[in-house]
């Protein structure tokens, strides 16, 4: 997967570009919407992460020139202004997501796979996870032909895990995913350990959850 | 007291008193009157008698006697010739008692020595003193009641005239003061007036809407950039952080450490967030083109938040009577107002208590109710709940007292009047108001 990552703030850009090549993108850079047409030119790519506020050019025009060039590539913009204007501006003009600053870099992978699979077109999608099969698109937890009941939030909070397998999620991580800007404002809360608990709970009744790891004073992790 | 009721009392009060100092002093001012006016006539009856007397000698009024003298019926006039018997020459006009007919009566009198047919005589021509003040004291009932009757039209004039000169004035307190609410228009229309202590007034209180309206924008303005700046460094450490995380070689006390850290880079973010989100809403970006029920709201807030009810152990229970649509709404703001509010009903209250919602509709007020059993809110405390970053004494629980200032501003976006009730340990109820306008039907 190619992505290419138009952001003024160059520690920033570093930053999401050696989270992205570890998450095995290949990642290439632009710092103004300049290069960014540049780039755009010689390269075809799976995603653009775009910067609303370039220092040369508004992101908009990027986006809307961009999109039209290459429908196929998924537009995230990923920018520090929140306003519901904007957003629903971007949405209109064919961004594919929006990621408002601070954003989790786990969540914008995250959203990424969900462009993906939304452009895959596979519907069924079933991922095996020791003896469950989760299906992402569906939101649904299986044992053999048994559907596991699970609540939304306990859907949420393994399909994130699962989405991040083989990395420790914080409680803070995984918090902010499943309740955006409602998430807790007390931070020793423990309710993400309790979706835990509830979410083993119904797991065990059917077969063994070794892959779902506690780790101490951090968060959880899915080993596979 | 109104100003125009107060200068008409004044006024009308100070004529009253120059009326009756006026008329008090009316009976002196006819005794002097009066008495100039007798002197005169005196002087002209001595003129005519020393004419007559010229022309047709002293005898004529003698006729023969030593001395002369007649009076009218009454005793009122009196003229009277007799011979000088002082050598002192006399030309006065004096008050004086006089006996006539075994009467005796007060006479203005005058006296003049004068010389005729060789021997010297003394005129004295005289008028009572009785007949001179004769209309004193029915023209003092006169010009008194002449007078009060004259102060009362005064009264009624008056004030139509202070009530037209203080309508400007009025007009500034009213729609200047009383009616203003904050933040003021951008453009205040001065009020007509051509009183320049007006026009100066009116003036001043736009200059002074202008410039708290100058410093409210300055101050909305500096938090909307001052948290738009912070998020890109928030930004730029909350991803060195994670991809730090990421490091296979970091122990898990690193671990450990980092994510204390990303704790803490969260409350900081969760600060900025809530101030950005207030300014949005103070500089009105939020549309409002919403229409929604408050159920469907509580009942999604319910979903959000009920992992909180249960860790508490606290009894929740919802109660919507009244089908009421809101219009001309922002359905996420109000989402958020209630949530704010429902999430300090559960933070401040206590272990196995209880949370109650419900709805009232009475005379086109429609208002939810949510009542907590809760630690409660000191009274002192009351005032300022809704203020950024205050928090209450009493509260150990976390938060950073930006909660309430959301609700504030949300509620002020839609015209929703908050009204909060406590009893310290028994719990806080909060009452929300919504306008009639955002009322469907």
């Amino acid at each position: 997967m190619k992505a290419l990552l138009i952001e003024d703030e160059k520690t920033l850009a570093y930053e999401i570009e050696a989270f992205l090549k570890k998450a095995f993108y290949i990642c290439d850079l632009a710092h103004n919407a300049r290069q960014g047409f540049e780039k755009l030119e010689d390269t075809q790519y799976d995603f653009v992460l775009l910067d609303l506020g370039l220092p040369d050019r508004d992101g908009f025009v990027l986006l809307e020139k961009g999109k039209k060039a290459h429908p196929e590539t998924a537009f995230i913009i990923i920018t520090a202004r929140g306003n519901v204007d904007d957003r629903v501006r971007g949405l209109n003009m064919g961004a594919d997501d929006y990621l408002t600053k601070p954003f989790s870099l786990l969540e914008l992978e995250a959203r990424m796979q969900a462009i993906s699979r939304r452009k895959s077109g596979i519907n069924t999608q079933l991922i095996d996870l020791g003896e469950f099969k989760v299906d992402i698109q569906k939101r649904m937890v299986s044992y053999g032909d048994v559907d596991i009941d699970l609540t939304r939030k306990e859907f949420d909070v393994l399909s994130y895990l699962l989405l991040h397998k083989n990395r420790v999620l914080t409680r803070l991580q995984l918090s902010e995913h499943i309740w955006g800007s409602f998430a807790d404002d007390d931070f020793d809360s423990n309710y993400i350990d309790v979706h835990i608990k509830n979410l083993r709970k119904k797991l065990v009744a059917h077969a063994g959850v070794e892959w779902l790891e506690t780790v101490r004073g951090v968060g959880y992790r899915i080993r596979k | 007291m109104k100003l125009s009721t107060k200068l008409t009392l004044f006024v009308s009060l100070s004529k009253l008193a120059i009326i009756l100092v006026f008329v008090l002093a009316l009976p002196f001012a006819v005794d002097y009157i009066s008495s100039r006016y007798t002197d005169n006539v005196l002087r002209q009856q001595k003129k005519k008698v020393l004419r007559e007397i010229k022309e047709k000698g002293v005898d004529y009024y003698l006729d023969g006697q030593e001395s002369y003298g007649s009076y009218t019926l009454l005793r009122e006039e009196f003229i009277a010739l007799e011979p000088a018997e002082s050598p002192v020459n006399l030309d006065t006009i004096a008050t004086a008692k006089r006996i006539i007919e075994q009467d005796t009566l007060r006479y203005r009198i005058l006296s003049h020595t004068f010389n005729a047919g060789g021997k010297r005589y003394v005129l004295e021509v005289a008028r009572a003193t009785s007949v001179m003040g004769q209309y004193s004291r029915p023209l003092q009932y006169f010009a008194f009641y002449a007078l009060l009757a004259l102060l009362a039209l005064t009264v009624v004039v008056d004030l139509m005239v202070t009530h037209k000169l203080i309508q400007p004035l009025k007009a500034i307190i009213s729609q200047k003061l009383v009616n203003q609410k904050f933040p003021f228009a951008a453009r205040q229309e001065p009020i007509e007036t051509s009183t320049e202590d007006f026009q100066y007034l009116d003036h001043s209180l736009i200059l002074l809407m202008d410039q708290i309206n100058e410093a409210f924008e300055k101050e909305r303005e500096f938090t909307a950039n001052a948290s738009h700046e912070l998020m890109t460094p928030i930004s730029i450490l909350q991803s060195k952080i994670e991809n730090l995380m990421e490091n296979t070689e970091v122990t898990d006390h690193v671990h450990q450490k980092l994510n204390e850290l990303m704790r803490t880079l969260n409350r900081l973010k969760k600060i900025v967030n809530s101030l950005l989100l207030i300014s949005r809403i103070d500089n009105e970006q939020f549309s409002r083109n919403d229409e929604v029920s408050v159920k469907p709201l509580i009942t999604d807030i319910m979903e959000e938040i009920s992992h909180r009810l249960e860790e508490k152990q606290i009894s929740f229970s919802a109660d919507f009577k009244h089908k009421i649509e809101l219009q001309n709404v922002n359905a996420d703001l109000l989402f958020q107002m209630f949530y704010n509010l429902i999430n300090n009903a559960i933070k401040y209250n206590k272990p196995g208590g209880s949370i109650t919602v419900r709805d009232e509709y009475k005379v086109d007020n429609y208002s939810v109710v949510i009542k907590d059993t809760g630690i409660g809110i000191p009274e002192e405390d009351l005032p300022s709940i809704f203020n950024r970053f205050k928090k209450s004494n009493l509260s150990e629980a976390g938060g950073y007292g930006l909660g309430l200032a959301i609700v504030k501003s949300i509620a002020g976006y839609h015209h929703i009047k908050l009204d909060v009730a406590s009893a310290v340990g028994q719990g806080t109820t909060i009452t929300v108001v919504f306008a009639e306008e955002s009322v469907k039907g």
